[in-house]
Order: structure tokens, then sequence, then C-alpha cells
């Protein structure tokens, strides 16, 4: 059977995969997916223990609130993502290293 | 004490003495803009009508005396005070009479000189020093004032600074008044150690502390009970005689006033009549009380030394200036003479005459000197203007000047009608009343006198035929002309002082001269008439006789003698007094102050250098410190703040992976070391 701690190791993997892309990718797209794959990661663990919360479905509530926030999450970055895109002429995370407007 | 109150004599002293001062405070502040003389002449005047006043209140009548604490030392006060009393009223008179036709003078004779705002700055100094030391009431302020004398007459002597022989003179005058000066303070340490008072009246009136004090055996006891040996007595003696001798130029300390002619002239005749060398004088009358037999007799022969060694002097000098800077010292020999034998009244009224005759001498000579100058300048000639050689046929062309110096001559020499016969005699006939009650050798001195006598009456007139009557040396002395009003007015005036009118109605008899009247001493020898009517007719014969040799020599051009002879060269090397002190006092000391330079270049330097070089060693060394220690600390601070921000800068690249991978490497960190702990 499947139990909690297969759950566990697929999501330690996916959040895994997720930072990797988020520390190591050149490209802010894939950043912003690593970061979707580590909200998915922590989101898998929420329904892994919502088991334990069978009366009130915390755990499954809780989930639909974090895709629904990640999803705004996705909107909002790719929107700032573009902007820099617009100003860098680049969306790799290395060029924009600048606090200040040039 | 209680408040001294001041009446309207002393307020006059106190304004005569201090106008001239006033004068030269206002000349000094207002520095090289001031080449008028009207301040100098204007307070010297207002000074002479204060002085006036004072005379008239204070002649024969009781003395004035005021005094103010001074300071306190210990529980002993000083005090500075006014004393007016016969002496010093008349001196506080005679010095402005005397400044006024100087002044006046130099306006003419001081005429365009670069120096002439010092010159009046200089000339009031002088007259307030002199002023001053003659109403002073008490030795120390008298010493102040003898010293502020001693200085101005060294800055009028040094005038022309520039030249060389106006500097060497004035430190010659200088030094050698130092000497003097400490002569004075030695006699008034002495006086102060054993009367505990410098208080002139109280030392030295009729009964006063030093008349009081007996010689008790071999203690000299005075009546407030203090004692001393009474070698102390003849020491303070000497002592106020050495300062008297140095300021009055008395020999063997006369050498500074014949170099002192590198002054200008009117200067010279100021110095020469009324202040500086009649202080020393001044000061001998003043405190004669003091001295005893053996002083006096010491008095009698440094006087009487001096006035026939510098007669003998002046008699083959060239230099019109020097003539009469010897007749001076012979003259101060007299009077110094004079109170050696105890007739200060006499000799007081000789330096009154003796003041109007010389200075009215030395302004002539001027007059004479400025006329050599001019023609000098004029025809480009290469000749001193100050020596009698290149003079002569001046009677027809400056004619008053010739009467007027004529008239000084005659006071000079000691006939009548002048004031000087009534002085001079006066003196001999006291010096020959002396001797006749004296023992032994000081019968001599009358004689010396009366040789000296002859010989003044031979140099003024060789001085004055060789000037004005002998043949013309120069043709160019036939462009000379009389002086400026400027410079006559004052020299009339001074002739008419000269003659007898104004000290006594008798041409002859010198019992009736008011000076002499007024200052009568206590106690005086037997009068002998005969001397009264031998010496005077005496002293006039020889007088004239030495006319006549001088005018057979001079005037007549039969001068008979070779002039190489012994005699000849010890007067006109002056005895050789200058170049004994040369050989034996100023070579010495110039040695010594060189082995002593010598000894403080090597020792003292040596051992300062030493100092230095330790400090430097000590400082290169605290230097090497504070560079590689203080500073190697501070710097090695910075450094590792510099480094640390150098390595911390690696980390802010700004780049933001990189943030998170550190932040999640900590995380983990801070979970494994959680780990290991829990383990």
């Amino acid at each position: 059977m499947i139990t909690l701690t297969h759950f566990l190791v697929v999501s330690a993997c996916i959040f895994a995969a997720g930072l990797y892309a988020v520390l190591a990718r050149r490209n802010a797209i894939m950043v912003l997916v690593g970061i979707e794959l580590i909200i998915n990661a922590a989101i898998l663990n929420l329904v892994a223990f919502g088991r334990y919360d069978r009366g009130q479905y915390g755990g499954q509530v809780f989930a639909l609130f974090a895709i629904v926030l990640a999803a705004a999450g996705v909107a909002v970055a790719l929107a700032i993502i573009l902007n820099v895109y617009q100003h860098y002429q680049s969306i790799n995370p290395d060029d924009i290293r600048d606090l200040k407007d040039q | 004490m209680p408040q001294p109150t001041l009446t309207y004599p002393l307020i006059a002293a106190l304004t005569a003495v201090f106008l001239p001062f006033a004068g030269c405070l206002i000349n000094a502040l207002s520095g090289r803009k001031r080449t008028n003389s009207g301040i100098a002449i204007g307070t010297i005047t207002g000074s002479l009508i204060a002085a006036a006043y004072v005379f008239t209140q204070v002649w024969g009548v009781a003395p004035l005396h005021i005094q103010w604490e001074w300071f306190v030392i210990g529980t002993r006060s000083f005090y500075v005070g006014l004393l007016l009393d016969n002496q010093s009223a008349l001196m506080l008179l005679l010095v402005p009479l005397i400044a006024v036709p100087v002044h006046l003078y130099s306006v003419a004779y001081m005429k365009d000189d670069p120096g002439i705002h010092r010159y009046w700055m200089y000339l009031g100094l002088f007259c307030f020093a002199m002023m001053a030391l003659v109403v002073a009431d008490n030795l120390l302020l008298m010493y102040v004032c003898w010293e502020l004398v001693g200085f101005a007459s060294y800055l009028l002597i040094g005038f022309w600074f520039t030249k060389d022989t106006a500097a060497q003179a004035s430190k010659k005058a200088f030094i050698v008044n130092r000497i003097g000066d400490l002569g004075f303070l030695i006699g008034m340490a002495i006086l102060y150690a054993q009367f505990g008072t410098l208080d002139i009246r109280a030392l030295f009136q009729g009964d006063g502390l030093v008349a009081s004090a007996n010689v008790v055996g071999t203690e000299w006891v005075t009546s407030v009970g203090s004692s001393m040996p009474s070698v102390w007595l003849t020491a303070a003696g000497i002592a106020f005689l050495l300062g008297a001798a140095a300021k009055s130029a008395q020999f063997p300390m006369h050498v500074w006033l014949p170099d002192a002619m590198a002054g200008p002239t009117a200067v010279s005749s100021l110095i020469h009549a009324a202040t500086m060398v009649a202080a020393g004088v001044f000061l001998l009358a003043r405190i004669f009380p003091l001295f005893n037999a053996t002083t006096l007799a010491i008095m009698v022969v440094v006087g009487t030394s001096t006035a026939f060694v510098a007669a003998y002097f002046a008699l083959a000098q060239y230099d019109i200036k020097k003539i009469l800077a010897f007749s001076t010292i012979s003259q101060l020999g007299f009077m110094v003479m004079g109170i050696g034998i105890g007739a200060y009244h006499v000799a007081l009224f000789h330096l009154v005459t003796h003041a109007f005759f010389k200075c009215l001498l030395f302004l002539s000579a001027g007059a004479v000197i400025h006329e050599m100058q001019h023609l000098k300048e004029k025809n480009k000639l290469d000749i001193d203007p100050q020596d009698i050689r290149n003079m002569g046929g001046l009677r027809k062309h400056m004619p008053l000047t010739f009467v007027v110096m004529a008239v000084a001559g005659l006071a000079l020499a000691g006939l009548p009608p002048t004031a000087g016969y009534l002085s001079k005699d006066a003196l001999l006939v006291h010096a020959f009343e002396w001797a006749a009650v004296q023992r032994g050798v000081a019968g001599v001195v009358p004689y010396l006198l009366l040789a000296a006598s002859g010989f003044t009456a031979f140099y003024i007139a060789r001085l004055v035929f060789k000037v004005f009557v002998a043949p013309s040396a120069m043709a160019t002395t036939a462009a000379a002309h009389e002086a400026n009003k400027w410079m006559l007015m004052p020299m009339i005036f001074l002739a008419a002082c000269s003659l007898f009118p104004l000290f006594s109605i008798h041409p002859f008899d010198v019992g009736h001269v008011w000076v002499i009247q007024g200052m009568l001493p206590l106690a005086l020898w037997p009068a002998a008439s005969l001397y009264h009517t031998l010496v005077p007719v005496f002293a006039t014969l020889l007088s004239l006789s030495m006319f006549a040799i001088a005018w057979r020599w001079y005037a007549k051009g039969t001068y008979p003698l070779r002039g190489r002879g012994l005699l000849y060269r010890l007067s006109f090397h002056q005895g050789y007094v200058d170049r004994f002190y040369h050989v034996a006092l100023v070579d010495p000391l110039l040695r010594l102050s060189r082995f002593f330079v010598t000894i403080d270049r090597l020792v003292v330097d040596g051992v300062v250098d030493g100092c230095g070089r330790i400090g430097r060693l000590f400082a290169g060394l605290a230097a090497w410190f504070d560079h590689y220690v203080v500073d190697g600390l501070v710097r090695f601070v910075g450094k590792m703040a510099f480094w640390l921000g150098n390595v911390l800068r690696r980390t802010q690249t700004g780049r933001v992976q990189y943030y998170l991978f550190t932040m999640f490497f900590i995380v983990l960190m801070v979970l494994i070391y959680q780990m290991i702990i829990q383990a």
C-alpha cells in the first residue's frame, strides 16, 4: 500500500527538483516554474497530511487555497518578468543585479 | 604718616619736572612725522617758568619737603618725594635756563637733520631726568634719575649713531658711567645698612643722622643705635666720590667726556653745562656731611689733579670741541676740589656760572663749526670742520660770535667783569685759606690750581686767537658769514648771563653774591683778608700775561716751539690715558672675553649640544616607536577593516539565486547542527 512516507518522498523529490530549478536555472521563467514545483511539493504534503483530518478536510481545503494563491502569484510574477524583460532585454537572473534605476 | 599736602610751589616743581617728559612722550608717540620743535620748546619754556616760580618761593625760605610712599619691602617703606631747598631750587632753575637757549639754538643748528624727531625726544628726556635728579628727596630716587641722565646722554652722544666714532663714544660714556654708578649704589647700600633710610633730609640736614653719628674708637655709631666699623664711613664716602667722579668726568675717569664730543654740539653744550656732569658735583654737595677727613682729602687730590691735568691736556689739542671738553673737565676739577675743602657753596656757585659760560662757549664753537661745515660742503674741501688749524680770521666775518665767545673766554679765564671771575677766584681764595690751616703737602694744592688757572687762560686765548684773530688759514674762509639769528639770540642771552650783574651788584667781591649767601656752610675756617686781595690780583695778572703770550704766539704768528717735545706730546695725546686704558684694561678684557667665548663654545655649548643630541636620540626612539608600534597598530586595524570589507564585498553580488543558495545553505547547516546536537 501507499504510505505517508511515499507521499513525502515524492514531495521531497519535487521540492528538490524545484529548488534546483530556482537556484540553478538561467531563465526567470524556469525559476518561476521551480517556485511552482516547490509550492506543489508543499501542497502535496498538505494533501498527504490531510488524511489525519478526515472530519474537517482541512488539508484539502488549504491545498485549494494554496493552488489559487500560487496561480495568482504566477500571474503577478509573469507580469514582473515581462516588465523585467522590457527593462533589461533579458530574463537571466544573473543579469538583474541592480537595485537602482540606471 | 599724614596725607601730604601739595602746595603751589610743589605743584609748580612737579610741573617743571614733568613738562619736558610730557614733551618727550608726545614726540616719541608721534614718531617720525614730528619734525618741528614746537612741542619741545614749548614744554621746556613752561618748565622754565614753573621753575622760576618755584625759585622765587623757595630761595632763602625754609625747605619744602613732600613724600609719598612708593613701595614696601618687608616692613621697610620706600618713598618718592620732592625736596625743595636752596640747592635744588637753584639747580631746578638752572637746568631749563640753560636748556631753553640750547633748544632754540638747536632749531637752526639741527635743521634738516634726518633724525630730528629723535633729537627733541632725547632732549626732553635728558632735561626731565636732570630736573628730577635735583629735586629728588631720597638717594634711591636720585639714583634712578642718575641712571636716566646717563641713559639720555648715551642716546644723545650716539645721536649720529651711523658714525663709528659716535657709536664708540656713546658706548664709552655709558661704560665709564656704569663704574661710577656702581660706586653710587655701594655708597647707598652702606648708608641704608647703617641708618635704615635713604631720605636726604633725614640723613644730611644740619642735625641729621649723618651729622649726629660719631666715630667712637674704631666704631661708627649712629644716634639710632646701630654701629659698624668706621672704615665703612670712609668706604661710603669713597664710593659716592667714585660715582660723582665718573659722572663729573674726574681724572682718571674723564676719558668719556672728550669722546662725547661726537654728539651734536648743542648736546655737548647741554651735557657740559647744566646736565650730566653737573650731577656729580651736585651729588657731592648734597651729601657733603657724609665725608670725613680722609675722603675730603681724596676729593681735594682728585679735584686738583683733574683741574691741573685736564688744563694741561687742553693746551695742545687742535679739535675746537676737544679743547672745550678738557676745559670742562678742568673746571669740574675746580668744583670737586672746592667741595673737598668744604666750600661747597662756592663750588655750586662756580657750577652755575660755569654752566652759562661753558654753554656759551660750546654754542659759539657750534656756530663756527656749522659755518666751516658749510664752507667745506660748498667748496668740496677735504678738511675737518672742527680743526682750529683750518680756521682763522673769522672775526671779520662773524663779529657777534667773536664777541660772545670772547666774553665766555674771559669768564673761563676768570677775568672781571665776568661771573667767572667771581666764582673762580673765590675758589682760589678758599683754596689758599684752606691750605693755610693745613699741614704738609696740602700747601701745593692752591699753587697747582693757580697753574691750572694759568693754563686755562692760555688755552682759551689760543682757541679764540687761532679761530678769530690769526691770519686766515684758507682763502675760502672769506665766504664765512654770521650765524642764523636763532643761533645768535641764545648766545647773546648766555653772554649776558655770563657777566657779573646776574649774580652780584659788586663786580669784584664774591661776598655780595646772592648764590653764595643762600648756601653758606655751617662751619668755615677763618677768612684771611690778605688772600682776598692778593690772590685775585695775582690770578688776574697771570691770566693777562698768558693772554699776552698767546697773542704773541698765535695772533702774531710767532710760534716759537717745535711741537716735538715730550711735554707737548704728553699733552697732545692726552697723557696717553686712553692708550693706557686700552692696553691695561680694554685689551685684557677683550682677551678674557675671547677666552670666555672659547669656554662658552666648547664647554657650555658642548653641554647644551650634548643635551640636544641626547634629546634627539630619544626623539628618534620615540619616533620609531610611534611609527612602527602606535601607527602600526592603527594601520593594522585599518587594514583589517579593509580586508574584511573586501572579503564581505564578494558576498554582495546582487544575484538573487546566490542569496537564495546562501540562505538555503545556512538553514541546512543549522539543521545539521541541530541534528548533531540532538544526537
